[in-house]
This record gives C-alpha cells, sequence and structure tokens, in this order.
C-alpha cells in the first residue's frame, strides 16, 4: 500500500474510505437501537415488577408453595445470626429483584396513609403512565399513581436499619436507586407502595455492544478490502500498461483480461485498441515507406536525366530544386516516423556530436561555430539529435547569417544552444514558428528552400528526447534556439 | 582500367522510369550496360553475362535486391552497389553485412554514382576484399566498429566523427605505428563524396585528434612526424563485432 495520506486519491482508497464510513454510520444506528431495546427492556421489566408487587395480595404472597416457611425461617435466622445467610443468599442469587424479594415483607408492599413522596422529589410522568396502563391492562383502575426514584438510604424504610443499608451497599453498591411506586388502587385504604431496586446498568453491555460492533466492522472492512483490490489491481495493472503504451506505442504481450467481469471487458477492449493503434501506426510507416519510395524513384530519374541538360547554371538550377523537393520529402517522413518504437537511444558523447555538426557547415564555409562545450555523455538518439541541431544551425545561418553554437548543462538540463545576429522573431510570432509549414519573412525569395518544417522536426526531436524547443530573441538581437534535455 | 574494353555494369531495378535514364547516363559514361527489371530477369542475364559489378534496387516485387545481393556474393563474387529508397542507417548496415560493397540513396548525383562505381571497382581491383571486414578495431581503450561508422570511447559511450574522419581513424589503424604521408593519407580517405576529394588531411587530422585525444595540443595517439606525415602510436588489435 503506498504511504497512507489524510484523503486517500486512490480509487482503492476512495470506495474502501467510503464503504468504512457508510459501515461504520449503520453500525452505531444498530448500536444505538440495540442499546436502546435494552434500556427499554429493562425499564419494562422494572415496571412489570412494580406492577406486580403492588397488584399482590400480601396473603397471597406469604404463602407461595411452601416458601412462606423459608421466609419466615429467613426471617427467624436473619434476627439470630445477623442475616449472614440471606447475606450469602443474595449475594449468590446477584440479582437486585431477588434481593429485594429478600427484604421484610413490609418493604416490598406498605399500606400506608401518606403520599410516599418526599419533600423535593420529581415524579416520573412516564413511568407513571406506563405503570397505570399495565394496572389497567389487569382490570385495575388505579386513582392516582406515584412513581420516584430514589437512593435506598435516602428511603424512609431504612432509617434504624444500618445493616439493611449496609448490606444493600456491599451487594448491590453504594448508591443504589430505589424505584418507588406507589398508587391508590380501589379497594384498598390509602397508597400501596412497592419498591423495586433499580438493577444496574450492566456496566459489560454497552462494552459488548461496542466491542461486537467493531469485530463486525474489521470483519467487513477486512473483507471488503480483499474484494477491492481484487477488483482494482487490474485496473491499477491496465493504468500501468496505458501509461506505457502512450509512451512507447508497442502493442506486443497484451495484458491477460483479469479480474471482474466489467474490468475484464475494459482489458479487452484496451487490448484491441493498442492492437488497432499498432496496425494503424504500421500502416502508417508502411504508406510513408511506400511514398518515399514512389516519389524518390521519378525524383531519381529526374535527377539523372537533367544531366543531359548542356547549360551548367540551368542545370545546377535543376539540381537544387530536385535537392529542395528530397528535402522537404525527407523532412514529411521524418516528422512522421520521429519517436516511433524500435530505436533506443545510445550513450553518446555530445560535444563530439556538437563539433561533428559544426564542421559539417564549417566545411560547406559556412560562418558557424563553436563557442564553448565540454564533455557530456548522454543517452540520445544520435541521428536524430545532429538532425536538429542541423535544422536549427540552417535556420540561424539562413535568417541570421551566421550562428553561434554551445553546449552547457544548466541544473538539470543540458543546454544545446544556437545564437544568430539576425531579426529574430516578432514575440507573437514565435509559437506560429513551431507549426509545420510556417517560414519566417525572410523566406520570400524562395532561395532558402525546405518545406517549413526545420523548427517543428526540432521540437518533436526534442519531445522524443523527453525535453524542450525554445525559442527566444535576445536582448542584444537575433534568435536564441535552445534545446533542453533533462539530464534525469 | 583497360580503355578500350569498356567496364560491364548490370542494372537492376524494376522502375522503368528511373533505369532507362540511367542506363543511356551510365552508357554516355563509357559504361557497358546491361538492364534487368527484375531479380528473376538479372538471374536469367547473369547465366551469359559476367558484369564487373552489379548495381542493385534494394525494393522490387517478387524477389527483393537484399537476397539477389547475397546470392550474388556468395555464388558469383561480384561487386555490388545498392540503391535505395530509404536512408535509415538499418537499411544501410543489413546491405552492407551481406556484403554489399557500397549503396547510394536515391535520388543520388549520377556523378557520384560514377564515383562511386569507380572507387569500387578500384578497391576489387587492388586487393580481395579483407575477410575481417566488419571485425571491430580496439587501440587504447577506444573501439571503432566499421560496419556502423561508430567510435566508442573507453565508458561505452558513443563518440561522433564524420565520415572522412572515419575513414582516416581506419587509414592509422589499418597501418599501425607506420608513418603515413599526406599523400598516402589522402589517397586512402580519398571518398566518395566530392566536396572531400580536396580536404585538407591536416585540417581532418585535428578535428579527429580533438575527439580522441586526451589534449588535442599535445597528441599522444595520433603523433606528427617530422617531415610530413602521421604515425598512429597504438596498438590495434582486432575482435569479431558483437551482435546486436
Amino acid at each position: 500500500m503506498p504511504k497512507l495520506r489524510p484523503w486517500p486519491r486512490s480509487l482503492l482508497g476512495q470506495m474502501l474510505l467510503a464503504l468504512a464510513t457508510g459501515l461504520l454510520v449503520a453500525q452505531s444506528i444498530s448500536a444505538v437501537l440495540l442499546y436502546q431495546a435494552s434500556e427499554s427492556r429493562r425499564e419494562q421489566t422494572l415496571l412489570n415488577a412494580a406492577a406486580f408487587r403492588l397488584l399482590g395480595n400480601p396473603q397471597a404472597d406469604r404463602n407461595p408453595n411452601g416458601r412462606r416457611g423459608e421466609n419466615a425461617a429467613e426471617n427467624t435466622m436473619r434476627r439470630s445470626d445477623g442475616g449472614r445467610r440471606a447475606e450469602h443468599r443474595g449475594r449468590r442469587a446477584g440479582m437486585a429483584g431477588e434481593l429485594i424479594q429478600g427484604l421484610p415483607l413490609n418493604l416490598r408492599l406498605e399500606q400506608t396513609e401518606v403520599s410516599p413522596l418526599l419533600a423535593g422529589e420529581v415524579r416520573k410522568p412516564g413511568r407513571e403512565a406506563a405503570l397505570r396502563e399495565i394496572l389497567e391492562s389487569q382490570g385495575i383502575a388505579a386513582e392516582d399513581v406515584i412513581v420516584v426514584t430514589r437512593s435506598f438510604a435516602a428511603d424512609p424504610i431504612t432509617h434504624n436499619r444500618e445493616r439493611l443499608r449496609q448490606r444493600v451497599a456491599q451487594t448491590l453498591g453504594p448508591d443504589t436507586q430505589l424505584m418507588v411506586a406507589a398508587a391508590k388502587l380501589p379497594q384498598r385504604d390509602g397508597w400501596s407502595v412497592a419498591r423495586v431496586a433499580e438493577p444496574p446498568r450492566q456496566r459489560g453491555s454497552v462494552r459488548m455492544i461496542v466491542g461486537q460492533t467493531l469485530l463486525i466492522f474489521l470483519f467487513l472492512f477486512t473483507l471488503q478490502f480483499l474484494l477491492l483490490r481484487r477488483i482494482t489491481r487490474p485496473l491499477q495493472i491496465l493504468t500501468g500498461r496505458t501509461e506505457r503504451f502512450a509512451r512507447t506505442q508497442d502493442p506486443s504481450a497484451p495484458l491477460r483480461a483479469e479480474g471482474p467481469q466489467d474490468i475484464r471487458r475494459l482489458i479487452t477492449a484496451h487490448n484491441a485498441m493498442e492492437a488497432r493503434i499498432g496496425a494503424l501506426l504500421d500502416e502508417k510507416d508502411v504508406m510513408l515507406g511506400a511514398i518515399g519510395h514512389d516519389l524518390k524513384t521519378p525524383l531519381a530519374a529526374l535527377r539523372v536525366r537533367i544531366e543531359s541538360v548542356e547549360d551548367d547554371h540551368e542545370r545546377g538550377r535543376m539540381a537544387a530544386s530536385i535537392e529542395d523537393i528530397t528535402r522537404s520529402l525527407d523532412d514529411i517522413l521524418s516528422l512522421a516516423r520521429v519517436g516511433r518504437v524500435g530505436e533506443r537511444p545510445e550513450r553518446a558523447e555530445l560535444s563530439s556530436l556538437t563539433a561533428s555538426v559544426v564542421e559539417e557547415f564549417e566545411d560547406m564555409d559556412q560562418p558557424v561555430t563553436l563557442t564553448e562545450s565540454s564533455r557530456m555523455v548522454h543517452p540520445v538518439h544520435v541521428t536524430w539529435l545532429r538532425r536538429a541541431l542541423r535544422n536549427l544551425i540552417s535556420n540561424a545561418v539562413r535568417y541570421g547569417k551566421s550562428a553561434e553554437v554551445s553546449l552547457t548543462q544548466s541544473g538539470t538540463d543540458i543546454i544545446l544552444r544556437v545564437e544568430d545576429n539576425g531579426p529574430g522573431i516578432p514575440a507573437d510570432r514565435i509559437e506560429a514558428m513551431l507549426e509545420p509549414f510556417t517560414r519566417g519573412e525572410a523566406s520570400r525569395n524562395r532561395d532558402t528552400g525546405g518545406a517549413g518544417l526545420g523548427l517543428t522536426l526540432a521540437r518533436a526531436i526534442a519531445e522524443q528526447h523527453g525535453g524542450e524547443l525554445v525559442l527566444a530573441n535576445r536582448p542584444e538581437g537575433g534568435l536564441r534556439a535552445e534545446i533542453r534535455l533533462p539530464l534525469g | 582500367m583497360i580503355e578500350d574494353t569498356p567496364t560491364r555494369l548490370l542494372l537492376v531495378d524494376d522502375e522503368t522510369i528511373l533505369r532507362e535514364p540511367l542506363a543511356e547516363y551510365l552508357t554516355r559514361q563509357g559504361f557497358a550496360v546491361q538492364e534487368a527489371e527484375s531479380a528473376a530477369a538479372a538471374r536469367a542475364v547473369l547465366i551469359e553475362f559476367t558484369p564487373d559489378l552489379v548495381l542493385l534496387d534494394i525494393m522490387m516485387p517478387g524477389e527483393d535486391g537484399l537476397s539477389l545481393c547475397r546470392h550474388l556474393i556468395e555464388t558469383r563474387d561480384l561487386p555490388v552497389i545498392l540503391l535505395t529508397a530509404k536512408s535509415e542507417p538499418t537499411d544501410r548496415i543489413i546491405g552492407l553485412e551481406i556484403g554489399a560493397d557500397d549503396y547510394v540513396i536515391k535520388p543520388f548525383e549520377p556523378r557520384e554514382l560514377v564515383a562511386r562505381i569507380r572507387s569500387v571497382l578500384r578497391r576489387a581491383q587492388r586487393a580481395p576484399v579483407p575477410t575481417e571486414e566488419t571485425a571491430l578495431y580496439r587501440f587504447d581503450g577506444w573501439t571503432l566498429d566499421p560496419l556502423k561508422r561508430k567510435l566508442i570511447d573507453s565508458d561505452g559511450a558513443m563518440i561522433a566523427i564524420s565520415t572522412a574522419e572515419f575513414r582516416l581513424l581506419r587509414a592509422f589503424l589499418d597501418h599501425p605505428r607506420q608513418v603515413l604521408d599526406r599523400d598516402r593519407l589522402l589517397d586512402m580517405v580519398q571518398g566518395r563524396e566530392a566536396h572531400m576529394f580536396d580536404r585538407a588531411v591536416d585540417n581532418q587530422v585535428s578535428r579527429l585528434r580533438r575527439k580522441i585525444e586526451e589534449d588535442s595540443r599535445n597528441p599522444e595517439i595520433i603523433q606528427t612526424v617530422r617531415g610530413g606525415g602521421y604515425r598512429l602510436a597504438a596498438d590495434v588489435r582486432r575482435s569479431a563485432a558483437e551482435t546486436r
């Protein structure tokens, strides 16, 4: 995996992020719902227990299938040996409700004339309504219902019962809350008051919900990651392949179609496209070769025929015209071929290359000088680079009467510079000069020749080398043309 | 060359528009020219006619020029000059590899073609073609590939040299440690392109020195010999060309 950024940019990263976020939200909602459900269940249990107590007949409660004896014995025992057994039982049962059941009867259901509401206590209307509903479902219409929550220690029943308080504090925790539910029931006088200890929230349950959520999240996330990688890996390979193809136009060894169906189809389509482009390029090469052959043969014939022209001057002009056509033809064919597959750059020493091009011009007695150069070895397409340099120098000689050539290194660029003392190019025409078939003003008199492809070809060659052609007017006059080749 | 028996040429080219005027021109130049419009026709002509040199177009329908060229060199040992419309260096190398003596690119200057014909015939008469025509020259850390005309330095980088410099260097390498005077060098270097005929040898030597000498003002490889000449002061080894 590439290094993690705060915001993923890859398809895999973004899809994973989107899925993970969605999953997390969904799971959070489900966790909250789970929690709420468990809360409402707890509430329901509490209220049911209270209703059960309220409705419980003290007589019936006192005799539930022989449990009375146990209770009686328990009561006796508590009195005799400090309630150790009850304590034990409470701890063993662990449930607050059962402990409450183990309390003296008057704690479970108390009949009183006074409202159990203590000063400063707030009634719980929600619970009161729910309790009333439960009672009504049992066919009992309570005249009034009060539900409050108070701490065990604050409840009047614990007054003067230090040991009870301690016991509850030990088993249920020091701040056990007691729900006190009171109702004025028909056929009973005053308030029936039931007490139910609110079971402490199971601390584990929240943790369990969070844990479960995380576990499921991790599992699903891993699954998604594996699945998405299976989808995106062929895509990555395809991207690499496309980049390579853009560079080399080499359709050989097509990609194997793999991954999900859509991607397979994409790869198959890409392979077909590569093959088509390759075929088109091959066709183009064959066609250009044929054009070259078909035009050069009659040119050659013409060149032979003009030898019979008696007038030397006339023959010379004819030969020059033929040479002109040949050069244009070569330029056009070259421009179409530059950068095609098959040629690998070779390490060449550039100062000797530059010198040898300059010497060609010296041999033709042209005012071309090499001002500065030092030994530099760089992988280049020798024939092409010579050609680009030759084009720049002949332009300089043609329009600027002389050329100064230098080979230098500046930063990470190798710079092949050709400068002349001519009129330069108007700034707004510089871009246009690089377009095919554009010529400078001075060539109106037609003695210069060429198809106007010199600079276009030089630029194409510079780009073939990963570099660029830069044209600029020199402040002291004349044009400066630079081929900049990156060293890297 | 004996004047009264004209040099016999076989011109093989499928393009009538070129073949006919070229044959006429060469005839006017004093050659006896036989024409053939295809490789098959050429094979037929060769049964009764033995030319001194064959001018051969590469791109022809049917059997192409390279194939015929191979046949001519293997079975008849005839000098061959290839005529080609392509200027790709690979074509030139393939042509020279299978043993053609020279090549010209269409459209060519007819006078240049004549000069090359004479030059090839001169070489053919003077000495048998060296068997090691394609073997690499190695000297003082340098490598010269005579086929690809490439000069490689000790780092493996290519050094650009002109045709004239290549010929000059090769002349030195073929005669290591011998003193070669200017006339001899000029004779050996005299090339096929007209404008090089009068090139001053000294000028070429100094250009060559700039490329291969550590310090071209104190040359160590190509030394000046008092009394007018130069000498290659290095040992030369030949080894088979790497296949690339």
